[in-house]
Order: C-alpha cells, then structure tokens, then sequence
C-alpha cells in the first residue's frame, strides 16, 4: 500500500544492494530488456531526488497452487532457510525485505498466501494494492502451472489494470529433470500470454531466488521512482501535496506548511 | 431317571464330586445336580439296612427329588428362553438404532451441509470472522516486531544515541517527515527535533488500517533514509 512505511533502519545488508540493473531470466519472456536503469531513474538516485520512494513499502503478492513452495521460496531469500517438511500456510503470512537500489532504500512487503482452496477467502483479501504479483507453479506438476492462469485473474480482479508487475515462476528446479525443456517451453508461452516475466528458481538450492528478487525489487523501484517523478511534477503544476504532511493545529507556524513552497521544488 | 448325554463331561469337570451339588445354589441347580443329590442320598438310603421305615422314606424321597428335577429343567430352559429373547431383541434395537441415525441424517442434511463429531477434539469450532481476526492480529503484531527488532538495531549501531531514547520518543506514533529532498541533512534533522520537542508530529497515510506499518522512528528514519 502506497501510503506505508517502512521501518527505516540500519544499513541493509550488503546483498540487499542493488547498484546495476538485474537482468532477466529468458528473453522470451521478460518485462523489459534494458540493462540498465531507466535514464531518469538514475538521474534523481543521484541527485537523491527520488521523493517518498525510500520511505515506501511496496507490495508483493505471491499466490499459487498448495504446495508449489511459495512459502519456501520466500523463506530461501528471507530467511536463507529451506525446510524440507510442508506445513501449509494459514490464511497469510509476510516477510518484509529491505533493499538499496541505486543508493535509495527501498522496501517489499511480501504476502505469502495460503494455497490451500479453503484459505482463498482470507487470503485474497491481502490481494489488492500490489504493485507486484508473483504466480508460482511447481516445474514438476503440470497441473500447477495450467492453474496460474486463474490464481493471476483472481489476483488481477483486485488490482488496477496495468497496476502490477506479473511474474510467473516455477519452483523446485532442482527436481526437473528431462522434460525439463518442454514445461519451460509451455511456462514461457503462458508468460507471454499473461504478459509476466518468467523465471525458474530453487528454494531448496537456493538457484536464481536472490536474482530473481532483486530484479522484482529493481523493477518496481523504478517504476516508484518514475510514478513519484510524475505525480511531483504534476502536483508542481497543481498546488502541492499537502495530504502528505499534516501538522497538528496547535504548532504555532502550521500556516507555513500549508504552503507548498518547500514541497516539490524540484 | 434319564441320563443326559452331557453326564459324563460334566462330572469331569465337577471336582467336589456327587456331594458338591449339595453346596450349590438352588438358582445354579441343574438336572446333573439333582441326580448327584439322589445318588447320594440314594446310598445312604442303603446303608441305613432294608427297616420297611426307610423304604417308605425312599419312595417319598424320591418323588422329592423328581419334582425338583422337573422345576430345575424348567427354570433353566425358561432361562435360556429369556437369554435367547434378550439378544434378539437386543440386535433388533441395534439395527433400528442404526437405520434411524442414517435416516435422520438425510432427513436434516441439504447437500452442503455436514455433520460434526462433537466428541472430535479436533472438530471445526471457529468461524471465518474469528480467523480472519486472529490473523490481522498477528500481522500487526509482526510488523511491530520487526519496527522494534530495526529499531533496537539502530541502538546497537549507535544510529540512535541512547540519551535520545526516551525524552524524544514518548510519541508512540511518532514522526516521519517527508521533507523536500534538496534540504541538507541538517536542516530535516533540525526540523524534524524541533516538532519532536514540541510534541507534534506529522502523520502519513490512514492510521486505521492493518496490518501494515504505521509508525516508525524520525531519527532512526532520517539518519538511514539520507546516508
């Protein structure tokens, strides 16, 4: 939710980083094929003028069949645990992650849902306000991933249009064997079709989990950075912001902040 | 007086001998029984010489005994006839029991509804509501955690200085401001110590909502968001 805040705090850890632009998994079905921050991106970073965006918290949304490991797959990058018992998810559950992208804080909130049909209920009421969602099927059960597409509609209907960043990822790579290229294949299509970016990973393995996270981070800093860009220039336009920063009435100059001269000058 | 095939059998298993059927039970009495007695009494009977007395006694006895061997075989066949009646109507019970509890379920049961064991300690008992409830619970309690777990890091790394602590943060909602960014370091930090020690403090966004983050530290915030 855009309106949160992270818990800004110590430094974050040193692979939490993000200074050049992660790169996708496959060509054939990515959601952008730059190698580097977008020109204006990079710009504010260095000028430091990204805005709010360090102080937000953005929202990932990772749903799925039971038993695909979302919960593991985010543990792995989370936590660096992989635990190999299966304890289904109740309702939801969230990790936060820190991250710095090019020199700016930047947080994910990341909601792992329950799979399990009797949970829907409860947990898509965590789906709406994601600036990303994350569908995971299991490279192993075929049947998973012809279930994405619904898990991705049912994620959507409480979206904006065009509001999320959608990725498809298979899970347990380690698992796959010779069929290997055909699953992909059909995964890669389906990504097309859903306009997600597709990514194969292993908690268990820990294979592609930190790159894949740190392109989710990347892309959805951007795309904060360049969002918050354009509303302050439109708000340059208009008369400020002044829902951001509310005073309590009884400091003496509250007339002063009324006043949108020390917002978004530049 | 008949013998009865079972004679033999249960005479090996009868250890007191032809008088222990004197000792038993009149209620436990069987026809074996009542013939051990007449066999007994029968010798004794013998032993006692031929006095024209003791005949006459015999041939009363006797009659005795017969009627008690009548009674015997009556009370034990209407017995039997009782045990066999009692298990019968017993299976009887069972079956109806049975045919009723499955009539009664379909009877009271549409085709979404299902029937819970009260007995089963592990029996639904919670409702969606009170799931729900719990989990937002949870989740606020989380991401506390976590606000303090980052915020005892910034003491640790000295991003705090301790004597800050608690004059400058009784606010529990406290301040994060969102100052323009061309500002120094300086001046947020002088602004944001300034609504501090007056007591104000600036909110963003709705308060009201869970589960996510509501409040964090302004100096904790600050020192790290502008490194």
């Amino acid at each position: 939710m855009r309106s949160s805040l992270p818990p800004l705090g110590p430094p974050v850890s040193r692979d939490r980083v993000i200074t050049s632009f992660p790169k996708w998994y496959t060509p054939a079905a990515c959601l952008q094929l730059r190698e580097h921050f977008h020109g204006q991106v990079s710009a504010a970073c260095q000028r430091g003028n990204t805005g709010t965006v360090g102080l937000k918290l953005s929202k990932v949304v990772v749903v799925g069949d039971l038993y695909v490991g979302k919960t593991s797959l985010i543990h792995r990058f989370c936590k660096n645990v992989f635990n190999r018992d299966y304890k289904a998810t109740i309702g939801v559950d969230f990790e936060i992650e820190r991250f710095e992208v090019a020199g700016i804080p930047f947080s994910l909130q990341i909601w792992d849902t329950a799979g399990q049909e009797k949970f829907k209920c409860i947990a898509s009421a965590y789906y709406r306000g994601a600036q990303v969602i994350i569908t995971a099927f299991d490279l192993t059960d075929v049947q998973t991933l012809a279930h994405t597409r619904q898990w991705l509609e049912d994620a959507l209907r409480e979206n904006e249009p065009g509001a999320c960043f959608l990725f498809l990822v298979g899970t347990k790579k380690d698992l796959l064997s010779g069929a290997a290229e055909q699953v992909e294949a059909e995964a890669v299509r389906l990504a097309n079709e859903m306009q997600a970016e597709y990514w194969s990973v292993s908690a268990k393995t820990g294979e592609n989990v930190k790159a894949f996270f740190s392109r989710v981070a990347a892309l959805t800093f951007e795309r904060a950075v360049l969002q918050d860009l354009e509303q302050r220039s439109n708000a340059w336009l208009q008369v400020g912001d002044g829902d951001l920063i509310r005073m309590e009435s009884r400091l003496p100059d509250t007339q002063d902040n009324t006043r949108p001269s020390s917002l978004g000058c530049c | 007086m008949e013998e009865p095939p079972l004679r033999e059998e249960e005479e090996e298993g009868d250890e007191a001998g032809p008088e222990g059927a004197l000792g038993k039970s009149p209620f436990q009495l069987t026809a074996e029984d009542v013939y051990d007695i007449s066999y007994v009494m029968g010798r004794e009977l013998m032993a006692l010489g031929s006095d024209p007395r003791v005949t006459q006694l015999q041939f009363k006895i006797v009659r005795v005994l017969e009627m008690l061997e009548t009674l015997v075989n009556e009370g034990n066949l209407t017995v039997e006839e009782l045990r066999m009646e009692r298990d019968n109507l017993r299976t009887e019970v069972e079956g109806l029991r049975r045919e009723g509890s499955a009539a009664g379920g379909e009877v009271n049961l549409g085709p979404d509804k299902m029937v819970v064991d009260l007995t089963d300690p592990n029996r639904p008992r919670f409702t969606l509501q009170e799931l729900r409830d719990v989990l937002q619970e949870r989740n606020k309690l989380k991401s506390q955690l976590l606000v303090a777990q980052e915020e005892l890091q910034c003491y640790k790394s000295g991003l705090i200085p301790p004597r800050e602590g608690p004059g400058g943060r009784r606010e529990k909602d406290t301040l994060v401001a969102r100052a323009n960014n061309a500002r120094s370091n300086k001046e947020e930090k002088t602004i944001i110590r300034k609504l501090r020690d007056r007591g104000g403090f600036v909110h963003l966004g709705d308060k009201s909502k869970p589960p996510d983050f509501r409040t964090t530290d302004a100096g904790c915030g600050r020192s790290s968001s502008r490194r």
